[in-house]
């Protein structure tokens, strides 16, 4: 589903260039659940924004579904994520000035679909994470793992064959961030969804497929 | 995407209020100046009405010990002939002192019936037309003939004859119970080439209040220079036996009254441009802020699918919305003044200082917003979520 051929990412100042990632490949089958695990600064969230396509390698080729990605313009790369990703943040990322439902409905917006049936997706999308009671709330009313959960609904509601998770359950306790996971595993058994998930907890990482070490910008593991 | 901009700034409506203030306070300022260039351009587009060229205004004090109206009428007399005399002079005519583009105005209610209006009030001899070339549109102007007569004749603008009888035909008509209507002359603009509409009356001179002194209108021969100035000054001071005599040209006072108008109107203009400035780096500010305030939204909205333009374009949209509900508040306030008919002015002179104020604002908005949007479409998504 996702391939990484020799991904390298530079950056650089005007003194300093840093390697975030060193020649990765990496091959993510479809359905697949792989988590990624590595000490802070080793570049976990450098790749995974390389894989949604939210940042561009200095080297290497990515294909995802079998499309080479390289070359794409700014406008093909905003359609592609829209129809074929869903993200995960750890500081989930929601827009507190828009209610829960409008929260979800916002990859929808960026396609061709009516206030009907975005509202019905959305509505489904939160039933699925068990939030129907809460749509018409702001997320500044909701506790944290609500707040994830209303991001896996916003994250799924485009229905993508792939979703990318940065530490998902990074902000949550230990009850909430197995919730989480709980939600996780279940959209990918159930829905065939392919996620790929940093994380810093080895014990969510062992509820996964895959493990993937990373230090110091290479695969360890 | 319009709906989702309006529940956006819906639930931000305390942060966008002042916003919004300032977009109508603006939009008002605009309004009233474009209300008055749109006023000034319509009325320098309108015929003079009159000719001001090779016409000078001459004033003078009436020689010492001349107290009663017959021996004013009998100086009268002789001065014109006087004047009149000299080759260079075609015509001359006695005025009041509100000759055209004088600081003087002389006003008055008059009436038809129950209509009551507010008018200019001109004296003139029979030869005031003539001098100033003015256009009559129906009846005669004054002769030999009105002097004496049981009902004073009078003649009326073009503005005044439609107010006090619209489309009827006014000669013969009594204004003020005793004054009947003579004749129909066009309007003047004799207070310079931006003035408006107003209403005239003329009657004739009446020589008994006006033992100070007089006011000569004189039509030159083109060939009349200085040197016949000169002369002409040295008559009239022999004739009045002093030397209280002023004369000047009418095109020079048109350019000084005109110039005079025009600096108030820059200096309106600088102040509305200065505000407008102020209007237009507040916003700039806010939106600029903005962006930065909102980097992790924008990050997001492009990691869910949406483009760098779509970005610019959202931002410019939310900047127009805001725009848009300014100004709706503003041009229900600003269509009450031709509905109330606030300061007289004609209807498409609101309306077009309308349609402009709106798109000014409109145009404002988009440049104000332009940089800001492209500067958030430029944002690496990663880089603003990574931003938190």
């Amino acid at each position: 589903m996702i391939h990484l051929e020799k991904i390298e990412k530079v950056y650089r100042t005007d003194t300093v260039e840093t390697l975030a990632l060193n020649s990765i490949s990496l091959n993510v089958a479809k359905g697949e659940f792989l988590s990624i695990m590595g000490p802070s600064g080793c570049g976990k969230s450098t790749l995974l924004n390389i894989m949604g396509l939210l940042d561009a390698p200095s080297k290497g080729e990515i294909k995802i579904d079998t499309q080479q990605t390289t070359g794409f313009s700014d406008k093909q790369l905003a359609q592609f994520r829209n129809k074929k990703i869903g993200f995960i943040f750890q500081s989930y990322h929601l827009i507190n000035d828009l209610k829960v439902l409008d929260n979800v409905e916002l990859p929808l917006l960026y396609r061709s679909s009516t206030a009907k049936q975005r509202k019905e997706l959305a509505t489904a999308a939160l039933a699925k994470v068990g939030l129907s009671n809460r749509v018409k709330h702001f997320p500044t009313q909701l506790s944290g793992g609500q707040k994830q959960r209303v991001a896996i609904a916003r994250a799924i509601v485009g229905e993508p064959e792939i979703i990318l998770a940065d530490e998902p359950t990074g902000n949550l306790d230990s009850a909430m961030g197995n919730e989480i996971m709980e939600i996780l595993i279940n959209l990918n058994r159930t829905e065939g969804t392919t996620i790929v998930m940093v994380t810093h907890d080895e014990q969510m990482a062992k509820k996964t497929h895959r493990l993937v070490r990373l230090f110091d910008g290479s695969q360890v593991q | 995407m319009l709906q989702h901009l309006f529940k956006l700034i819906w639930n931000k409506k305390k942060q966008n209020f002042l916003l919004i203030i300032e977009m109508l306070i603006s939009f008002i300022v605009m309004f009233a100046v474009f209300t008055l260039v749109v006023y000034f351009y319509q009325n320098y587009n309108r015929p003079m009405g009159f000719e001001y060229e090779n016409v000078w205004t001459t004033r003078y004090d009436n020689p010492a010990g001349m107290s009663d109206t017959d021996s004013v009428t009998e100086f009268r007399a002789s001065l014109k002939q006087l004047v009149k005399a000299m080759p260079q002079v075609a015509e001359v005519a006695f005025s009041n002192v509100n000759t055209p583009f004088s600081d003087a105005t002389i006003g008055g209610g008059i009436n038809h019936g129950k209509i009551q209006a507010r008018t200019n009030l001109y004296s003139a001899d029979d030869a005031y037309r003539d001098v100033l070339g003015i256009q009559l549109k129906a009846g005669r102007w004054f002769s030999k003939d009105d002097m004496g007569a049981r009902e004073k004749p009078v003649v009326i603008n073009e503005s005044l004859k439609q107010e006090l009888f619209g489309n009827d035909n006014p000669i013969g008509k009594t204004v003020n119970d005793h004054d009947r209507v003579v004749g129909v002359v066009s309007d003047m603009k004799d207070e310079g080439d931006f003035t408006g509409r107003k209403n005239a009356v003329f009657s004739r001179v009446d020589t008994s209040n006006q033992l100070w002194g007089g006011v000569m209108l004189i039509k030159v021969k083109p060939t009349a220079d200085a040197d016949f100035e000169g002369r002409l000054y040295k008559a009239l001071s022999g004739a009045i036996q002093n030397k209280s005599i002023e004369i000047s040209h009418l095109d020079k006072l048109r350019t000084g009254k005109n110039q005079r108008l025009l600096t108030g109107v820059i200096i309106i203009l600088i102040v509305a441009g200065f505000l407008v400035v102020n209007v237009a780096l507040g916003l700039f500010g806010v939106l600029w802020y903005n962006i930065n305030k909102r980097k992790s939204e924008i990050g997001l909205r492009r990691a869910v699918g949406a483009s760098g333009a779509a970005i610019s374009k959202q931002l410019i949209g939310e900047a127009m919305v805001l725009a848009t509900l300014a100004l709706i508040i503003g041009t229900f306030f600003a269509i009450q003044f031709p509905l109330m008919n606030v300061f007289n002015l004609a209807t498409n002179t609101y309306l077009i200082a309308l349609a402009l104020a709106i798109t000014f604002i409109y145009l404002l908005v988009i440049i104000c917003a332009l940089y800001p949007g492209r500067q958030a479409a430029a944002i690496f998504p990663a880089v603003a979520l990574h931003e938190e």
